[in-house]
């Protein structure tokens, strides 16, 4: 059974004048290990797409089944209950929380799951030291780069121990040599714990990494890439 | 850290909390010193009135209740007193004799109530001796001595050392008449009390009623007025013929007076807390539309709407606390002040003898107040967040994380 299935879904935006398709009839399969890019021009049903498999959203029709779940059927408050145990979110604008110092925003999902405070701050450390910032575990969002800043972001969304990460844009708003060491970061979490990486991006950067890449266009799959096998 | 959370959330923008906790605090201040005034109003009146005459406990025959009659007096009184002193917490007992009656000077007459006292006694029991204004309060034995108010004392034309004449009706109910000399004159906080009391030593009463000891009210002072209800319990257990009560029974426009005031002042705070609801929610709604996009991850990455909904009624609640406590440790230092140094209303001179006022006011608060304040600094708090938090709780995350 595939980590993440996503079966004949249609996203149908009934609020506006005009009905906007954001997704026509989606069937995807996406296995434990990946390291996948999501692609396409804007408008294509990437974010929407996203959301969709993040529990963020509902398709008007069809699943999406993960971890053997469908969550489709899942009432708003399971949904949430769903993504704190089983997603990893990575945010183009790094989202941290900016009173919190970095450790207390790696920390915050695990005390929304109920960890008790030593494993939390036992974790935590592990993770920062993991994503490379073991040393400014109490600094805050606003005393690092944005770099630094998407990088405990990473080890947020690593902190619940999901079952994959969804990364939405995470290098837009990186330059060149923090994008390629943050990818590296990632790549790296990918190959030595099998973590599954689901990125939306226009960032070519990000596509040259990626080792499967799914292309979008008029929310329709246009094109299924694999080009490097998992590990 | 939810706690911790809600904290610094608070102090993200400094000014604007700042600003309503300054609201709060000041808003507080005013109107608990302003209930201040009006419980130190109040209890300046209870407690003038209870030193002046009334006592905390009063003792009567039940027929003396209705009647007033001089017949009324109360049976085998020695004891009953050697009951009252047993009982804990006894600053004095005074017994009195009672007559309605007529005052004449050279110039002028007025009716006026006779009160017969051993002078001794009644020193413990009230403080008229100390509110002497010309001459003393029964100093040496001499008889026919009459000691009577200011008030009185002026529309009789009349001062120390003047002579007046008491008339009133006997046991067999000839007219008696007996000739007095002013010893004394006392000025109290109510003209009401000066012009129409008059005391002599009850040696000199019975002499003219020709009578052994007798008595229509027995005035009992404690030390505190806490301790009324237990004493008032025993002894109506003791003397169940008679006629026992308390300032609250006696006085029951003070009482009522008291209770009006607490409920007149919860009604004030409230409606100073109700306008500061809308300045707590409007800071509130402002914190909450700044944060929609960290809303929105917080409930992407798990938060559940319940707990976004207990942060920001948890921040409003720190906020409305901080500001409450600034102002109730400011108020409490204010009628502190105050309450020491008094407010000098000599201004208010007149009317406020009329009201049995003095005119020095000490500002009090009971701490029950403040007790009752923070709850109701709670409830607005409450009330203030349920709108914004509302307003967070609505947003889709998917949506929330996209705004700029």
């Amino acid at each position: 059974m595939s980590l993440i299935q996503i079966n004949k879904v249609t996203k149908i935006y009934d609020g506006t004048a005009v009905p906007v398709k954001a997704l026509n009839n989606v069937d995807l399969k996406i296995e434990a290990g990946e390291f996948t890019a999501i692609v396409g021009p804007s408008g294509s049903g990437k974010t929407t797409l996203l959301n969709i498999v993040g529990g963020l959203d509902i398709p008007t029709s069809g699943n999406v089944i993960i971890d053997n779940v469908d969550i489709s059927t899942y009432k708003p408050d399971e949904l949430v209950n769903f993504r704190l145990h089983h997603i990893g979110f990575v945010f183009q604008a790094y989202n941290l929380i900016p009173v919190f110092t970095a450790k207390e925003n790696v920390e915050f999902i695990m005390l929304l799951q109920g960890l008790v405070k030593a494993e939390r701050e036992k974790r935590a450390t592990e993770l920062l030291n993991a994503v490379g910032l073991g040393d400014r575990v109490n600094n805050k969002p606003s005393e690092l780069s944005g770099g630094q800043q998407q990088r405990i972001a990473v080890a947020r969304a690593l902190a619940s121990k999901p079952s994959f990460v969804l990364a939405d844009e995470p290098t837009a708003n990186l330059d060149s040599a923090t994008a390629d060491s943050l990818l590296d970061l990632m790549e790296n979490l990918n190959k030595e714990f099998n973590m599954t990486f689901v990125f939306s991006t226009h960032d070519q950067r990000v596509i040259s990494r990626a080792h499967r890449i799914i292309t979008l266009h008029d929310g329709a799959v246009e094109r299924d890439e694999l080009i490097k096998q998992n590990q | 850290m939810l706690l911790s959370l809600a904290w610094r959330n608070i102090w993200r923008n400094k000014r604007r909390s700042l600003i309503i906790i300054a609201a709060i605090a000041v808003g507080l201040l005013c109107g608990l010193f302003a209930s201040a005034v009006m419980f130190g109003m109040g209890e300046s009146l209870i407690n003038s009135t209870i030193d002046r005459d009334l006592g905390h406990i009063q003792i009567h025959t039940k027929a003396f209740e209705d009647d007033k009659l001089l017949t009324d007096t109360i049976p085998s009184v020695q004891k009953v007193l050697s009951d009252i002193k047993s009982q804990p917490n006894l600053i004095g007992a005074s017994a009195r004799l009672i007559i309605e009656g007529m005052i004449s000077s050279a110039t002028s007459s007025g009716g006026v109530r006779i009160t017969g006292i051993i002078p001794e006694d009644e020193k413990k029991v009230t403080s008229i001796h100390n509110q002497i204004v010309a001459g003393s309060y029964f100093e040496n034995e001499d008889a026919n001595q009459i000691v009577l108010g200011l008030k009185l004392a002026e529309n009789l034309g009349i001062r120390e050392r003047s002579k007046v004449v008491l008339s009133f009706q006997g046991l067999d109910g000839t007219i008696i008449y007996g000739a007095f000399r002013v010893t004394g004159i006392f000025r109290t906080e109510s003209t009401m009390f000066d012009r129409s009391t008059v005391f002599i030593q009850e040696n000199d009463i019975l002499s003219l009623l020709s009578t052994e000891p007798i008595y229509h009210e027995i005035a009992v002072r404690l030390n505190s007025v806490q301790n009324v209800d237990t004493v008032y319990a025993n002894l109506r257990k003791k003397f169940d013929d008679l006629s026992i009560k308390s300032w609250k029974e006696l006085a029951p426009e003070l009482k009522l007076m008291d209770e009006m005031i607490g409920l007149q002042l919860n009604i004030f705070l409230g409606v100073i807390l109700f306008a500061l609801l809308f300045g707590i929610t409007n800071t509130m709604l402002m914190s909450v539309m700044e944060r929609i996009r960290e809303f929105g991850v917080l409930m992407a990455v798990g938060m559940k709407r319940r707990k976004v909904f207990s942060m920001i009624i948890l921040e409003t609640i720190i906020l409305s606390l901080v500001g409450g406590v600034v102002g109730m440790i400011l108020a409490s230092i204010t009628i502190a002040y105050f309450g020491f140094a008094g407010i000098n209303l000599s201004a208010f001179a007149a009317g406020l003898s009329e009201w049995g006022l003095g005119t020095i006011l000490y500002p009090v608060l009971p701490i029950s107040f403040y007790l009752s304040i923070t709850v109701m600094i709670l409830l607005t708090a409450v009330f203030s967040a349920i709108y914004p938090a509302i307003k967070a709780i609505k947003l889709k995350p998917a949506t929330a994380i996209r705004t700029f």
